[in-house]
Formats: structure tokens, sequence, C-alpha cells
């Protein structure tokens, strides 16, 4: 179990607020000013300082690469990518402290100002097809269906790996598709040069 | 008004309980229910607490209306009254006043 200050935060508000409210419920006070002000911090203040901080909290668990291995189709991505002994691009990833804890997230994040909220969208899309599609396939089922919605973009990648380096010009592949590249035409990893991001993520 | 807030509070503690699972356990289906279902149930009952107090005070600011009207009223109909009550012990007292002497 993961506890950062946000979950402490969130914690310690709920547990205010639930004293307030047995309190309310067991003892049912008259209704004046005393007991609306309890109220107000019982009903609205902790709540809403636990809904803000639980809610940071969950966006930050839903970053963790056991959030994203919770389901059993994941089961694989998950053990290749704390494989110590894989020599997928997702395994290597996760053994730099960068990534550490976050390697799916950080990788598969879409990029940008709106990039969270787009990501977590995709996620609930992920949620939606899970439950109505792959929820009861096998694991073997599940490997050969799923896919990565569109190419890998180029752009996840040069988020650290700059196309202005020396030595990544010096690349012969690199130099001539440099243009395609940074206009995101040309994929690092989908189109061949890179990869597999996991073993399994090429075979036909 | 008691009964809503009692519904309130039970349902900020239904919602509580939901963000508390979401934060004890982060998998899909707690933080999900909880930031949908539990958001929706703690501001539905933020919503009732408000409504309630909101019409408590309506309650109470129409009583002291109400309460300021009626002791007005209350004030025109004792006010002849108490004048009449000061007024008859003196038209009493000048009737039972003896005569003057001489008159």
């Amino acid at each position: 179990m993961h506890l950062d200050a946000f979950a402490v935060i969130a914690l310690a508000g709920a547990i205010a607020s639930a004293l307030i409210l047995i309190w309310y419920l067991v003892a049912r006070p008259q209704l004046n000013r005393v007991t609306k002000l309890a109220l107000l911090l019982g009903i609205g203040v902790f709540p809403i300082a636990t809904a803000g901080s639980g809610n940071y909290a969950g966006f930050e668990a839903t970053k963790h690469r056991e959030f994203c291995g919770s389901c059993h189709v994941m089961t694989p991505y998950l053990e290749d990518a704390t494989d110590p002994t894989s020599t997928g691009l997702a395994a290597i990833h996760t053994r730099n402290a960068q990534f550490g804890e976050e390697s799916c997230y950080t990788c598969h994040a879409d990029y940008g100002m709106f990039g969270t909220i787009v990501t977590k969208m995709g996620g609930m899309r992920h949620v939606y097809l899970y439950l109505t599609e792959f929820r009861n396939k096998t694991l073997a089922e599940a490997k050969a269906e799923i896919h990565i919605l569109r190419p890998f973009p180029s752009s996840t990648c040069r988020r650290c790996h700059t196309t202005s380096a020396p030595k990544w010009s010096e690349v012969g592949d690199h130099a001539a598709l440099l243009k395609e590249l940074r206009a995101g035409e040309v994929g690092c990893v989908g189109e061949g040069c890179h990869g597999p991001a996991h073993p399994w993520s090429k075979q036909p | 008004m008691n009964k809503w807030l009692r519904a309130s509070a039970v349902l900020t503690l239904v919602a509580l309980a939901m963000m508390v699972w979401s934060v004890l356990r982060p998998t899909p289906l707690p933080v999900m229910l909880a930031m949908s279902l539990g958001q929706a149930v703690g501001t539905a009952a933020f919503g009732i607490y408000g409504w309630v107090v909101l019409a408590d005070l309506r309650r109470i600011r129409r009583d002291a209306k109400r309460a300021q009207e009626l002791g007005l009223a209350e004030a025109a109909v004792e006010a002849p009254a108490a004048e009449a009550a000061v007024e008859a012990p003196a038209a009493e007292a000048a009737a039972t006043k003896p005569p003057e002497p001489g008159s």
C-alpha cells in the first residue's frame, strides 16, 4: 500500500468528518448555530479536503505500474516490464530510475497541455473495453487481441532522446529521417528500427 | 429538517467510505467509484445540507418578520387600551372627587 502526503490528508479529513457526523447521528443535538457549524465542517469542509486530496492521490495511483497491471490481461506486460532479464524496450526503460514505478504511464501518456486528461480518457476507454470484451478472456486470447490503438508516437521517445544530440545524429538512419521524425511521420518503435516494446509486440 | 440533515450525514459517510477505500486500495474499481459515484453522493449530501441551512435561515427570518409585524399590531391594539387604562382612573377620581367648599 502506497500512502503519500495527499493520501494522509485525505484519510485525516475523512476521520475528522466521520467523527463529527457520527456524533450528530448518535447524539441528535438541537439544530442551533453550533450544530450547523459542526455540520459545515463535517459535511462541507473536511469532505471537500478529503475529496481534493483523495482525487489527487487517486490520479497519482493510476500512474503506478501495479495499477495498470491490476487487470488480468495486463499480467504479461507487467511481468515482462519487471523481468530483470528481459530485453524488451519496456523492461529496459522500467529498469531506468527515471521511469521507475511509473514506466507504463511515462511511455503511454499523451504529451501536451491536456495530455493528462486525454490519457485518463483513454484509460476510461480501456476500462470499458475490459468490462465489455476482455474481462472473461484468457490471457492467451487477450494477448493475441490487445494492440496499441495508434502507432507509438516518436514525440514520446523524443522527450528524453533528443534529436539534437551529436551522438544521435551520428547514426545514419537518424540523420536521414530527422525531418520525418521531428514531424511525427516516422516512429521510433512502430516502424521497426527499435523495439519490440514488449517481446510479443511485433509478432504478426 | 433534521431528517434531511441525517440523510445528508449518512450520504457524506458513504461518499467518504468510497474515498477512503480508493486511497487504501488504489485499484481501478475503488478509484473509479470514488471519482464518479463518490463525488456525486458527496456533492448531493453537501447540497442537501446547504438547502436545509438556507431553508432554516429563511424560516428564522420569516418568523422574526412575523413577530415584528405581530408586535407592531399588538402595540397598536394595546396603545389605546393603555391610554384608556390611564384615563379611566383619572375620570373615576374626578367623579368621586368631593365638591370643593364654596362651590
